[in-house]
């Protein structure tokens, strides 16, 4: 009887195990596996710098994509006027450290540099090394340096040209070719340069490059000082550079003069600049430190030039995010920038992580949002799926809810339809339970005015923010296009 | 001819060279007095069940047929040839076969035995699983030792030592994607202070030296590659993803381990401890050359071998086992192969086992980034770092406890609970694995 008992209790263990097994069986859920792994969170310090950002800011992504050829002049006054909260750029350099405005990591597709000077070393730079500034080479010596440039050439990424041959280049015409539905004659007659940083900042305060006229020309044609004014032509910009070109200081040797004025057609909005720092192969590797000492220059390091700590993002239906310590926001997705970004802001500015990775688990996404937190960021900038870029999903509920674990804000790039605004706004999650909806804190946007208009439909813009979107044809065509 | 064809009662008459246990000796024997030969043929199932809990990623908990083979052998004067196969899960799959010729006085046996069969260099890996008083063998043996492999050993024993060395080929099949097959030679030797028939006591050394060939053809250039993987000494989830590394350029692969083992008639303990040492051998000057011609090439060799260092890699793991015999036969050491032998007859005891698997070799102040499974061995976070030399297939500490009983000498149940503690940055999440798991098996 024990015996058979003992068998009995072996068989029902076998069973009992078998169906527990089958009862309880686990399968991987990503939604619950998001919320069991672990986030940091922002320290109080790295929470106040957060704050800075308004909250659901809309950052005009390189000005605009579709509707002006990007990080122009164009561009960045079209977003400022139709009321976007940051001009938001991409940051590299020249081969004499001019901080400027590129997204590609080449200069092909938004220029005319493949026409212009092909693949070659810019032929009219042998003049600039026989000229004082270029060092007063004899011509042997400038055939030589040239001959030296050409041996270490790589042709169309910045940092292969000066600033004074890259304002050569044609950053509007491209545009009106490739998007004809956009197309505007002012894009092609109003020269659009490959902007500088500083171009960057003054479109920001309202004002627009100041163009040579008649009269200016008249005035210059006896300028007799130390500073050369390159290109010296009816329409185009004036700037100035002084200093003597020095291959062993090459960025910090020259000096450039832009010169601004207000911009006429200028209604008061004053946005910040959201400015990434690009692949770090691409730029000098003090190019934090460059970046830092320009935003000192021009009086936009809040961290020599603190704003007022109550200084509100929007003021008299105007956006004011420029006039607030929230007025530089710093975003790569370079893992040595943010490092040398934490070395050098320290984390008194705000840092966006932009994150780009196909299929990815709660494990390692929580990895990247660490990582952030560890090397001073603030904001998580996830990619977003659908039409027309479809990009790969970084922005779902449950990737947003552990940002937002974290304490960091989640800027997700780039929104072009209002079919993708619906969806991270969690229109179609009907209360699925899981994760609060928005699954955003702000978005970058192609389309400006779709994404203030969504966001003032709904209430989300902050207190005393702009309610009015205007026409962004009829913008352009005010802006002179 | 005359053929008598005996049922399992003849079995009394093979244990003459060995006591009968779970796996060393067929019962159905057809023997052909005429001719001298003796032909058996046997069979083993396996049957498992599991129950698993983990911290975060799931093992699939269930019932699976982990063995099912069927054995032959024949005997012909000293000659002795052996076969067996496995079927289970569906999937046929060549097991041991071999012939063995036995020489020697009864004081110093000798045998040379050639075939495809266990590397000599292993305690666990010799033990069939048959025989073995766990459900698995333990994880650092699984992954750091050699299994099967074609080849040749001379054998000798006497009363206090044991040797058996042998050469062995790299792949059974000669299959491999390209390159000649590389050799391997082993050996394990023994020395037993006690051997008597109630107790012994063995010390013994492990030595494996393997030559890689064998490769895949990487820009004319033979790239070698060594694979190391345990399941989490379970097998009704059988995957290695938590224990496992695969090793490029491996070239020259050295094993060493030592052992002891000892038993009595109510107790064994048994422990091996392992060590594998793996010498790295690549062409770089044909790499360089290969990825030269583009933008993004490496300027020089130097600095084409300064972003891709190469690294040779130690790796550790050793276990200890120990079992309690509650009633039943005595514990017997199987002195042809030096091994513990299986349960023998109506028994009844409990183990216990601790095994320690060592995948990890990590660089001092590497950081790593979890997001991308990736290794800066100098700390310093960059987009284009070197390449890592960094392994991290995982440490692990697994501890098992069990109970066995056979009814007879042919059926055994079995039933352990391991507990797995893996430290693996790429599985932060999963450090805690809990398997309660049994086993039915019949052999005969």
């Amino acid at each position: 009887m024990r015996k058979n008992l003992f068998y009995f209790g072996l068989a029902a263990a076998f069973a009992a195990t078998t169906l527990t097994s089958c009862e309880n069986q686990d399968l991987t859920d990503v939604n619950e596996n998001a919320t069991r792994v672990e986030v940091g969170y922002l320290t109080p310090e790295m929470l106040k710098v957060r704050d800075y950002v308004p909250p659901m800011a809309v950052m005009a992504h390189r000005g605009s994509t579709f509707w002006a050829p990007e990080e122009t002049e164009a561009a960045w006054r079209w977003a400022r006027e139709m009321g976007a909260d940051y001009l938001e750029s991409d940051l590299q350099c020249s081969k004499d450290g001019v901080v400027l405005a590129n997204h590609d990591d080449n200069l092909k597709r938004t220029t005319n540099i493949e026409n212009l000077y092909g693949e070659d070393v810019p032929r009219d730079r042998i003049n600039f090394y026989m000229s004082p500034q270029g060092g007063g080479m004899t011509k042997e010596q400038a055939e030589a340096q040239m001959a030296k440039d050409r041996a270490s050439f790589n042709p169309f990424y910045t940092n292969q040209y000066f600033y004074f041959e890259l304002a050569r280049l044609d950053a509007g015409t491209w545009f009106n070719q490739t998007s004809i539905e956009q197309a505007l004659p002012g894009f092609s007659t109003q020269h659009q340069y490959v902007s500088s940083l500083e171009d960057q900042i003054r479109f920001a305060e309202g004002k627009i490059l100041r163009r040579y006229t008649p009269e200016l020309l008249a005035e210059l044609e006896n300028y007799s000082g130390n500073a050369v004014y390159y290109d010296k032509i009816l329409g185009e910009r004036v700037y100035s550079v002084t200093g003597v070109w020095d291959p062993a200081n090459p960025h910090t040797c020259l000096t450039y003069n832009y010169e601004y004025e207000a911009d006429p057609e200028d209604t008061g909005n004053r946005p910040g600049i959201y400015i990434e720092f690009k692949e770090s192969w691409l730029n000098p590797s003090n190019f934090e430190e460059m970046v830092y000492n320009e935003l000192d220059r021009l009086g936009w390091n809040i961290i020599t030039k603190p704003e007022a700590d109550n200084a509100p993002f929007y003021k008299d239906g105007k956006v004011n995010v420029a006039n607030t310590n929230g007025k530089v926001v710093l975003q790569t997705f370079s893992f040595e920038s943010l490092r040398r970004s934490a070395e050098k802001f320290e984390g008194k500015i705000p840092m966006c992580f932009l994150l780009w990775h196909d299929n990815i688990t709660p494990e390692q996404y929580a990895g990247y949002i660490n990582m952030g937190l560890e090397f001073k960021a603030h904001i998580i900038g996830p990619c977003i799926a659908g039409a027309p870029n479809n990009y790969f999903e970084m922005n779902a509920p449950w990737m947003h809810d552990m940002i937002r674990r974290s304490g960091m804000l989640n800027h997700p790039y780039s929104f072009d339809t209002m079919e993708q605004m619906n969806i991270y706004w969690g229109s179609y999650h009907y209360d699925s339970g899981h994760f609060k909806a928005p699954y955003m804190d702000g978005a970058f946007t192609n389309r400006t005015e779709l994404t203030l208009q969504f966001l003032i439909d709904r209430g989300a813009r902050g207190e005393g923010a702009p309610t009015f979107v205007p026409d962004p044809v009829e913008t352009l065509k005010r802006l002179g296009y | 001819m005359k053929k008598i064809f005996l049922l399992p009662a003849f079995a009394a008459l093979a244990m003459t060279a060995m006591a009968q246990d779970f796996d060393t000796n067929p019962v159905v024997k057809i023997e052909n007095q005429e001719e001298e030969l003796q032909f058996t043929v046997g069979a083993r199932m396996m049957a498992d069940v599991a129950y698993y809990h983990s911290d975060f990623t799931p093992l699939k908990s269930g019932a699976a047929l982990s063995d099912a083979r069927i054995r032959t052998s024949m005997t012909y004067k000293d000659w002795y040839f052996y076969a067996d196969f496995d079927f289970s899960k569906g999937k046929f799959k060549q097991k041991n076969i071999f012939m063995q010729y036995s020489f020697g006085d009864e004081a110093n046996k000798q045998a040379v035995k050639a075939g495809y069969y266990n590397d000599a260099a292993s305690m666990a890996r010799n033990t069939s699983l048959g025989s073995y008083h766990f459900i698995s063998r333990p994880a650092p043996a699984n992954a750091l030792q050699a299994g099967r492999q074609l080849g040749v050993t001379y054998k000798y024993r006497n009363d206090k030592f044991f040797a058996n060395q042998g050469v062995f080929a790299e792949n059974l099949y000669n299959d491999q994607l390209d390159g000649f097959q590389g050799v391997t030679v082993s050996g394990r030797w023994l020395y037993s202070p006690i051997k008597n028939s109630r107790e012994t006591f063995h010390i013994g050394l492990n030595a494996r030296y393997a030559n890689i060939c064998t490769g895949e053809n990487v820009g004319d250039v033979l790239q070698t590659k060594i694979h190391m993987s345990s399941p989490l000494e379970t097998y009704v989830d059988g995957n290695t993803e938590f224990l496992n590394t695969d090793i490029l350029w491996a070239k020259n692969v050295v094993n060493a381990g030592a052992e002891f083992l000892y038993h009595n008639d109510k107790f064994f303990a048994r422990g091996e401890y392992m060590f594998k040492y793996i010498d790295k051998k690549r062409d770089d000057e044909t790499l360089f050359k290969n990825q030269l011609g583009t933008l993004w090439s490496w300027g020089s060799l130097e600095s084409w071998q300064n972003g891709n260092p190469l690294r040779n890699n130690m790796f550790h793991g050793a276990y200890v086992e120990a079992g309690y015999k509650i009633f039943g036969n005595a514990y017997r050491y199987n002195e042809a192969d030096g091994l513990l032998a299986g349960l023998n007859g109506k028994s009844l005891e409990v183990v216990a086992r601790y095994s320690y698997t060592g995948l990890n070799d990590i660089v001092d102040g590497a950081y790593y980034f979890e997001a991308q499974d990736k290794y800066i061995d100098n700390g310093i976070l960059a987009d284009y770092p070197a390449a890592s030399t960094c392994v991290s297939g995982g440490n692990l500490h697994a501890a098992t406890v069990g109970i066995n009983y056979s009814f007879n000498k042919f059926v055994q149940v079995m039933l352990d609970y391991t507990y797995s503690h893996l430290d693996r940055d790429q599985y932060k999440y999963d450090k805690n694995f809990h398997a309660v798991q049994a086993r039915l098996m019949f052999s005969f």
